[in-house]
């Protein structure tokens, strides 16, 4: 018998944690707006498309459920729908999202220069740049474009520290 | 249909004076910068040179502004192509064969294909309004609530036909999208899901939300990326290569024509407009293609529909502009702006009256469009120096360029905040196959839906058999369940003729 005949063995199940964990946040956000919009009022022009809607996107996410469980045998399956976890890529997208979020966050506090500045050369090298001089230059060359630029495109002023 | 007299009185306005023609390579220029910087969008670009035109007659005002929306109109495509990032939102279906086309090395082709249907679209656009505009005034006054519902629920189930590998993710992410696309302050005043958040009352932001989605997370995704384009022979900036991008355009006049058809009626609806449109035409072209399987990974019909729809929205939009007084959207409000800057109110009066005006705006926008094919040549050329630039540069400086984008759009920190919390949405909602573009398009659409389901509701007082008062409504219901049918059905044909091969081929192989 060839190996992909062999039937799959009962109780081996791979659980795809990443994808389980992004079904219960939507969820969670659903439930929640839903009964956020409930507690505002029962009315019907309140409910009448979030109700329906959220009811529908949860027997939707019941029927995605079953695809973050898979059996064993199916494994060429599931790895094509969920990528292998490779710790190291998952420390570096986590990484610059996170430099990201903080940027974001620190823009009126820290000026938009500042931030823009030293979140280039965080990204640079998180991103793999090494060299600390393309760090610095390309990081200041920016920040300088990007702030006069978009300073002499948009209406509204943004804050700055240095420039 | 057409009035000679004003038509020739049209073209004796535009050539008796050269003033109204220097504006339009100027606009042009500055609608395809604008429209290829992301979160800058095609009604910021022009509001921002509104008031130049203060200082123009009329005539050459209008012509300088309708040449930035053109420009703009294209522009759009640009990063939508080469950095899976939509300039403006009507570019949200270019993204969805362009991008894989420019990770694949096509860039110059895909970025050829984009302008000739661009230019063609936006050409048989004005055309067709020529023909067409009294005709089209006609129509959008019947439109109600109801018939706007259905045109949105229509963009709606095309997530099912734009779902990646799972039926029930795609369905879920559009659902998903619609909800986010309700939060805030609805039509009747009630508040929802702002979790006390101000900028919230107005709804989540959704240019931000959008480059978040689609541009953000890829951008994460690519982390361990040296260059957009891997191989080093494809990232060639190659003029051949563009020009055969746009000869290949011409080789789907059907595809061409059909976009542009969809896209000056979906145009002409005042609120839906070309971020409806393109959706609309990529999924009318996938359904129709022999090779639908295709879309996705970079067939340059896709890029066709979608830029053929979204370039001749514009020509849709102006015909309810100039009919009616009615902007479509923020572009076209734009303009009207300027008609009441120079006294002149826009509507079926002015029509009546200034034809010859109608008439000699719908010939200057035909010079534009063919003159955007050279000026946009130039313009794809110096752009597609991108594919050059090594990822590690490119990463962090298109985070940032969106999030001065993001928060050029309000002048507040909504924008970049937004962008972020969706960046990471998206990133985990495409490292787990779900189609990011469902929740793009259920955002754009959520409060379309709800808010013309609640005016339904009021006029109809809850009785269902409103609905038959309304033939529109139920004849564009009617037309979305035959679309939906011919796709399932063309779907389970094609499921069916492969597993059919793939018995043939395990029984030659034994």
């Amino acid at each position: 018998m060839k190996d992909h005949d062999t039937p799959p063995q009962s109780g081996q199940r791979r659980i795809d944690w990443g994808h389980l964990a992004l079904l219960l946040l939507i969820c969670g956000v659903v439930v929640t707006y839903l009964l956020d919009a409930r507690a505002t009022s029962l009315k019907i022009n309140n409910l009448l498309l979030v109700e329906p809607a959220a009811i529908i996107a949860l027997i939707l996410a019941a029927f995605v459920l079953p695809q973050c469980f898979r059996r064993k045998s199916e494994d060429g399956d599931a790895a094509a729908d969920s990528p292998p976890e490779n710790w190291h890529n998952l420390a570096k997208v986590a990484a610059l999202a996170a430099a990201f979020g903080a940027f974001a966050l620190s823009l009126e506090v820290a000026g938009f220069d500042v931030a823009t500045f030293l979140f280039v050369a965080l990204g640079l090298y998180i991103c793999g740049e090494r060299k600390l001089w393309v760090i610095a230059l390309f990081s200041a060359v920016f920040t300088l474009v990007i702030v006069y630029g978009y300073q002499m495109l948009v209406p509204y002023p943004f804050p700055l520290r240095i420039l | 249909m057409l009035d000679l007299t004003a038509i020739g009185d049209a073209l004796s306005i535009l050539s008796s004076s050269y003033i109204a023609w220097i504006y339009l390579i100027p606009g042009l220029l500055i609608g395809l910068f604008f429209g290829a910087m992301p979160g800058i969008s095609i009604t910021m670009a022009m509001a921002i040179f509104l008031p130049l035109t203060l200082y123009m007659d009329f005539l050459p005002a209008i012509i300088f502004l309708t040449s930035i929306y053109t420009g703009a109109g294209f522009g759009g495509s640009v990063p939508a192509v080469l950095m899976n990032i939509p300039g403006t939102s009507s570019a949200v279906a270019t993204t969805f064969d362009g991008y894989p086309m420019a990770r694949q090395g096509r860039h110059n082709q895909a970025l050829g294909v984009a302008l000739a249907s661009s230019v063609v679209g936006t050409l048989s656009s004005y055309i067709l309004l020529l023909f067409l505009i009294a005709p089209v005034a006609a129509v959008v006054l019947k439109m109600g609530p109801l018939e706007m519902f259905a045109i949105a629920t229509w963009g709606m189930l095309l997530l099912g036909a734009l779902a990646g590998t799972s039926l029930w993710r795609g369905l879920l992410a559009g659902v998903f999208g619609v909800l986010l696309g309700t939060v805030g302050m609805n039509t009747a005043g009630f508040v929802r899901g702002t979790m006390g958040v101000p900028w919230l009352l107005d709804g989540i932001p959704t240019i931000p939300a959008m480059m978040g989605l689609l541009a953000a997370s890829q951008l994460l995704n690519l982390i361990n990326t040296h260059y957009l384009i891997e191989d080093e022979a494809d990232r060639k900036i190659s003029f051949t290569r563009i020009i055969e991008g746009v000869k290949l355009a011409f080789q789907y006049p059907t595809i061409i024509f059909r976009g542009a058809t969809i896209g000056v009626i979906i145009g002409a609806i005042p609120g839906v407009g070309s971020s409806i449109s393109n959706l609309i035409s990529y999924a009318e072209t996938k359904r129709n293609a022999p090779d639908s399987d295709s879309f996705g990974q970079g067939n340059p019909k896709g890029v066709i529909a979608a830029e053929a729809a979204n370039s001749s929205s514009e020509g849709g939009a102006m015909a309810t502009m100039l009919a009616l007084g009615i902007p479509g959207g923020g572009a076209t409000a734009i303009l009207l702006a300027a008609f009441a800057m120079h006294n002149i109110v826009g509507g079926p009066s002015f029509i009546g009256n200034n034809k010859d005006i109608v008439y000699a705006i719908i010939f200057s926008n035909f010079a534009q469009a063919i003159l955007l094919l050279f000026v946009g040549l130039a313009f794809v050329y110096a752009a597609s120096a991108v594919v050059r630039v090594p990822l590690r540069f490119l990463i962090p400086s298109v985070l940032v360029v969106s999030t001065f984008g993001s928060y050029a759009i309000e002048g507040s920190l909504s924008g970049p905040i937004t962008l972020v919390i969706f960046s990471v949405i998206g990133w985990a909602m495409v490292r787990y196959h779900y189609p990011v573009a469902a929740v793009v398009v259920g955002l754009l659409l959520g409060s379309l839906l709800e808010q013309n389901l609640i005016r339904t509701w009021q006029i109809s007082r809850g009785d269902l058999s409103y609905a038959l008062e309304r033939p529109g409504a139920l004849l564009i219901f009617a037309l979305m369940l035959l679309s939906i049918g011919i796709t399932s059905f063309s779907v389970w044909r094609r499921r069916r003729r492969a597993a059919a091969e793939a018995l043939t081929s395990e029984e030659i192989g034994s």
